[in-house]
């Protein structure tokens, strides 16, 4: 029985080497070693460069409190993280010692998880719900009725963004003028499935359900163009479904609704009018607008006015003559499982479409 | 036990051995009602699974290392992410943790014979594997569900998902909580009532506690998701009305239900692991966990993860009050998380602790779950949320979440009960090398991917443009994924060649606390040649109890060597009540099964009648299986 | 410990008799049947739980071209579908005590009223879909999902009471008196069901 006795009894409990530097030594150890390791971790997330569609680049009043609310929360985290590392190297460095180094024993031991499981974690908790979900939360809110100095109804697509605004004239897709330093109230719903509406560097997003209408607000510091992305899965091409918010100078903006609200340029050269012919006889008016002629479908984006914008497809290829041409004659190369369909024509048939798309400024 | 026995309890021994032998080669093995096997056969199954959504993971992470790459189509890319998300989730976590740990080591911590429904036990471990094969059928056709594992409507309704591929996600997973649930029902009616006499409620293991919790979440949580499922094939097949604007339905009724099941989802994949942290850091740390109400906690996780579903929610433009509650419900689950973690390192502070690769892995599992769960209070910071929501920041902190602190533990676990199963030593310098290799492989991988979100990647893309400054990020993710991937064929290299060529391990080669380490490695059919009484929450530390063992062997006492029986005691304080005769092998539950795959293979195929047909014979097989009375066996 | 009562061995009514008046705790079967009620109670708690957001989300409730749920019948119905829990418990009791005979008489009258109840339901049911289709709102959705979801749950306690019947021709064990006493108890739960079930269906009557 002797023998059994023995075997039960915890192995290589008897290690007891000398004191190697006590108590400070120890801490400040672990301290170091948890701290650093912390610091690898996070370092990099203070570092990055990527500066187009970046929720840490503010610039709006809306990120700007979203920012600060994760450097907060970020700082607070390190914290919270260090203190587990220090304890679990405490539990390396002294694994042969079966004490806390104040010399607490399982009454201190308690008395740590009480105190750091249960104290800090509501005192913290409560002062970040307060100010996170009751104060912080009034900037990113909907807006209010009334509160915006205009509205505009963003519809998603299978994947695209329909843009449309006030008084329904002016309708354009995937680029978003708003004028700077002026609140727009954006007002959301989809055509078919679930969509997200997120331009990171202006404000949190919003989900555009069918049968609802959610609005967020837009609210630029500051001229300049902001990517934004579809954020809810949405099908095949879901990862080609981004848009630009143009923040404009209030005159530049004024000029270009005034633009975007006229019809559609008649073509100016035969070439032109020769793409303007084949546009509205080929299937292509079935599906897309040209306001001022007999194309009216609805299914694609309105084209009234495709050569004021910089890009195509929701972003996927820019507005360049010679990309405007391959796109047309394969857009399941670029954009798999796009509705729009590729056209066999030849070169003079695709160089007058071009032509004639590409002038309707 | 390794004590000498004398002759009147080696015949003991040798009858319990005849009684319990199960018949040997496949036929064994398909109809077997002995926990470990089922364990064994679920440990096998989902690794199996792992793997396949492993390999899912990988192809993602390649077509993601740089811009615009084209190694996959979007379509496949869809189904890939889908299927890695079901398939980590309901085939390989949950039966992992419930099925196999759970299974295998429930009974023996407890000091059971086997589970309180063997037979159930074995239909539990068919239908899962029927359920992942049904799943995964749909690959080979092409056909994999494809709208990501939440499957949201109207995407995933038949005018935007016209295939079969939602149809194999809805009846898979319907097919597939049967299952679990079944599972759930028998580990909660085992921890009740097949406990070791004096084994009462506060003296259970803590493991005994996390699985306990899990499984009642299942039950109240698995419901919702299959009413929701329910709901969504009526809506596809038979063209019912719940999703859809037009006809009075609601696309938010679909996320309601689904997170209603899947936020108590996230705690019933790492509770389990939690549970394997209680169960290795004692045995490391050579002493008792400091503050036992951990085991309170671990059902307050379960409890509170019912009450914060619309946190999932926060963007889809719900009334800020509703927001406001749900985030204050999302930051209550932290107080028992946190209680848990300080219960932990203060245990591992204050003992001495042995560092061996099982605690290495406890260790990484709980600086991991550290990062996961703060990133996890930031959601509940309403503003900072609807930011970062469907971002790469997500995927970060879910995959901290679900790797680090759902799958670290179970690798740890692996290590730590391999001697157990095997009764075979695994390499311990292999070990430490998969552990760093594993750790360093999951930060690389998962850690960029919180500055991804913030810096703009949405979640579920299969390519992005090069002008966004991702690139690099993604690579170094990729490049950890492979390492990941290194770091998992070391330690299951390990395994294999220990399995074959380890030094025998004993019956306890840690001297854990637990009961599972008071029996033969690898245990006997029988689990144990004499009921173990029970006096403390650490019974395998009490040597005094087990010598007693010992001696009621010689005497005859709770051997029950007369048939196939185990005791069963009062739910509370363990009174034994009454000796129970267990079941033994049965083919039926791999006939009711069958029925049940192929009813479901006719939903999916749409022939109603034929499937009545097979409805019909599932019935009878059940009916066959209970007219076999385990008295008459 | 030694004197624990081997409940395998109980093959005959005295002696299941026996076990029952030993025992201290519940049976595993029946903790097995009380958890899988828990769960099926949840899933019509979210069955009840659609119907009302579905209500809430729909000006009108029941749609105009959909008449008002009828108020007695289904009433009257449920009252007696209530009525069987006493028969089952009576046949509980009574095979506790060893009186064989008088439980599967008991059993026998739970069945047959419980069978005719599904039949009349299901005749209404199928009257009702010609009526208004489940294909033609979320209303009709939800109404006959949920009344399916009941009726396939009485279906499945009748056939639970027909097997018992024919197991217990044989004699009784204790194996067959927790299937008893675990198949009572699903009926209690089914009876509470009904009325949850028609007291939500008639609410828009209310």
């Amino acid at each position: 029985m002797r023998e059994v006795r023995k075997e039960i009894r915890p192995n290589r409990a008897v290690f007891e080497p000398g004191e190697r530097g006590g108590l400070r030594r120890s801490l400040v150890r672990a301290g170091w070693i948890a701290t650093g390791a912390a610091a690898a971790l996070v370092f990099p997330a203070a570092a990055w460069a990527g500066d187009d569609q970046n929720a840490l680049h503010p610039a709006s009043k809306q990120e700007h409190s979203i920012s600060v609310l994760w450097w907060v929360m970020l700082a607070g985290c390190s914290i919270g993280f260090c203190v587990v590392a220090t304890l679990l190297l405490l539990g390396w460095v002294r694994r042969n010692r079966d004490s806390l180094p104040f010399g607490g024993g399982d009454r201190a031991g308690t008395a740590i998880v009480v105190g750091l499981g249960v104290f800090v974690p509501i005192v913290v908790l409560s002062s970040l719900f307060v100010w996170s979900d009751l104060f912080l939360i009034r900037t990113t809110e909907a807006p209010a009725a009334n509160s915006t100095r205009m509205s505009i109804q963003v519809i998603g697509h299978d994947w695209w963004w329909e843009v449309r605004y006030p008084g329904g004239r002016a309708v354009t897709a995937n680029e978003i003028h708003i004028p700077v330093r002026t609140r727009v109230d954006v007002a959301g719903t989809t055509a078919d499935v679930i969509h997200s509406f997120w331009v990171p560097e202006l404000n949190r997003k919003a989900d555009l359900i069918p049968g609802r209408v959610n609005h967020l607000l837009l609210d630029a510091d500051r001229p300049g163009e902001y990517r934004g992305q579809c954020a809810e899965f949405c099908g095949q091409q879901h990862a080609h479904m981004a848009m630009y918010v143009f923040a404009d100078p209030p005159d530049v903006f004024r000029r270009w609704l005034a633009n975007e609200e006229r019809p559609a340029r008649q073509p100016a050269t035969a070439q032109a009018r020769e793409g303007q012919h084949l546009f509205l006889s080929l299937p292509c008016s079935g599906c897309h607008m040209i306001r001022g002629t007999s194309a009216d479908g609805t299914i694609g984006p309105d084209l009234t006015h495709l050569a004021t914008r910089k890009t195509l497809a929701a972003l996927t290829l820019p507005n360049h003559p010679p990309d405007l041409a391959r796109w047309i004659e394969d857009p399941q190369r670029y954009k798999p499982g796009s509705k729009m369909p590729g056209f066999s024509l030849t070169s003079r048939e695709r160089d007058a479409l071009v032509a004639y798309l590409e002038g309707l400024k | 036990m390794a004590v000498t026995v004398r002759e009147p309890a080696r015949q003991r021994v040798d009858r319990l051995e005849r009684i319990w032998a199960e018949p040997r080669g496949v036929f064994g093995w398909l109809t077997t009602t002995d926990h470990k096997r089922i364990g064994l056969l679920y440990f096998f199954t989902a690794l199996a699974f792992f793997g396949a959504g492993g390999i899912e993971a990988l192809l993602m992470r390649a077509q993601l290392s740089e811009p615009n790459e084209k190694l996959l189509s979007p379509e496949t890319y869809d189904q890939l992410m889908t299927m890695h998300g079901v398939t980590m989730i309901f085939l390989f976590v949950i039966p992992m943790t419930t099925g196999a740990f759970g299974n295998y080591l429930v009974p023996l911590m407890i000091g059971a014979r086997d589970m309180a429904f063997p037979r159930m036990n074995a239909l539990s471990y068919w239908l899962f594997l029927a359920s992942g094969l049904f799943m995964y059928y749909s690959v080979f056709t092409h056909a994999a569900p494809n709208a990501g594992w939440f499957d949201y409507v109207p995407l995933a309704l038949n005018q935007f998902s016209p295939g079969r591929n939602i149809d194999f996600y809805a009846l898979g997973l319907i097919f597939n909580g049967i299952a679990s649930t079944a599972t759930a029902i028998n580990l909660i009616a085992t921890t009740f009532k097949l406990r070791a006499p004096g084994m009462s409620m506060n003296r259970m293991p803590l493991f005994c506690f996390a699985i306990l919790a899990v499984s009642l979440s299942l039950i109240f949580a698995l419901p919702s998701l299959t009413a929701d499922l329910v709901f969504l094939e009526l809506q596809r097949n038979l063209g019912f009305h719940f999703f859809d604007v037009a006809n009075g339905g609601d696309p938010l009724l679909w996320q309601h239900l689904f997170w209603l099941f899947g936020h108590p989802e996230v705690y019933i994949i790492i509770l389990p692991a939690f549970g394997i942290a209680t169960s290795i850091i004692p045995t490391f740390a050579r002493r008792k966990m400091i503050f036992p109400l951990v085991a309170l906690a671990e059902l307050l996780v379960a409890f509170i993860g019912f009450g914060v579903w619309a946190h999932r929610m926060f963007a889809t433009g719900l009334p800020t009050i509703t927001l406001v509650f749900f985030a204050a419900a999302s930051m209550m689950v932290v107080i028992p998380s946190a209680i848990q973690i300080f219960a932990w390192t203060v245990t591992v502070a204050l003992g001495r602790p042995e560092f061996r690769t099982p605690l290495l892995f406890i260790g990484g599992f709980i600086l991991l779950f550290v990062i996961g769960g703060l990133s996890g209070i930031m959601f509940a910071a309403i503003p900072f949320d609807q930011a970062t929501t469907d971002t790469y920041f997500v995927v970060a902190h879910f995959h901290f979440i679900i790797f680090g602190a759902a799958v670290f533990p179970i690798l740890g676990g692996f290590y730590y009960w391999f001697p157990k199963i095997t009764g075979r030593l695994y390499h311990e310098g292999l070990g430490k090398l998969s552990f760093w290799l594993t750790f360093l492989g999951t930060a690389l991988t998962f850690f960029p991917m919180h500055i991804l979100g913030l810096i703009g990647m949405p979640r579920r893309v299969y390519t992005y443009p090069s002008s966004l400054g991702w690139g690099p990020y993604n690579l170094s993710e990729t490049v950890g994924a492979f390492i990941l991937t290194a770091g998992l064929l070391v330690i299951f290299g390990n395994l294999v060649w220990s399995r074959f060529r380890g030094p025998p391990a004993g019956p306890d080669p840690w001297h854990g606390g637990t009961l599972e380490w008071a029996t033969t490695s690898p245990p006997p059919p029988y689990n144990f040649p004499v009921i173990p009484v029970v006096t403390s929450a650490y019974p395998n530390w009490d040597r005094d109890d087990r010598r007693a063992d010992a001696g009621r062997l010689e005497r005859g006492e709770l051997v029950l060597d007369e048939g196939h029986e185990t005791p069963a005691s009062t739910v509370v304080d363990a009174v034994p009540d009454e000796v129970v005769e267990m079941p033994g092998e049965s083919p039926w539950p791999l006939a009711v099964a069958l029925c049940t795959a192929l009813l479901f293979v006719m939903l999916l195929t749409r022939h109603y009648a034929v499937a009545g047909i097979f409805a019909a014979m599932t019935l009878l097989a059940v009916a066959a299986w209970h007219s076999q009375e385990p008295q008459e066996q | 410990m030694s004197a624990l009562p081997h409940s395998g061995d109980a093959t005959t009514p005295p002696a299941v008799t026996r076990i029952e008046h030993t025992r201290l705790a519940r049976p595993n079967g029946w903790w097995g049947m009380a958890i899988f009620v828990a769960t099926e109670a949840t899933l019509f708690g979210t069955l009840i739980g659609t119907y009302y957001y579905l209500r809430f989300n729909n000006a009108h409730w029941p749609p105009p071209d959909v008449p008002e749920p009828k108020l007695t019948l289904p009433l009257v119905l449920t009252g007696i579908l209530v009525a069987t829990s006493l028969p089952m418990q009576l046949a509980v009791s009574a095979a506790g005590r060893g009186r064989l005979v008088t439980a599967r008489v008991a059993l026998l009258v739970a069945v047959v009223v419980q069978a005719g109840y599904l039949g009349m339901q299901l005749h209404l049911f199928v009257h009702d879909v010609h009526e208004f289709p489940p294909s033609r709102s979320s209303y009709s959705s939800i109404y006959f999902t949920m009344l399916g979801g009941h009726h396939l749950h009485v279906g499945i306690g009748v056939l639970l009471n027909v097997w018992l019947l024919l197991r217990t021709a044989t004699g009784l064990t204790t194996y067959r008196m927790n299937a008893l006493r675990a198949t009572a108890f699903y009926w209690h739960f089914v009876n509470i069901l009904a009325l949850c079930v028609v007291g939500t269906q008639l609410s828009p009557r209310a």
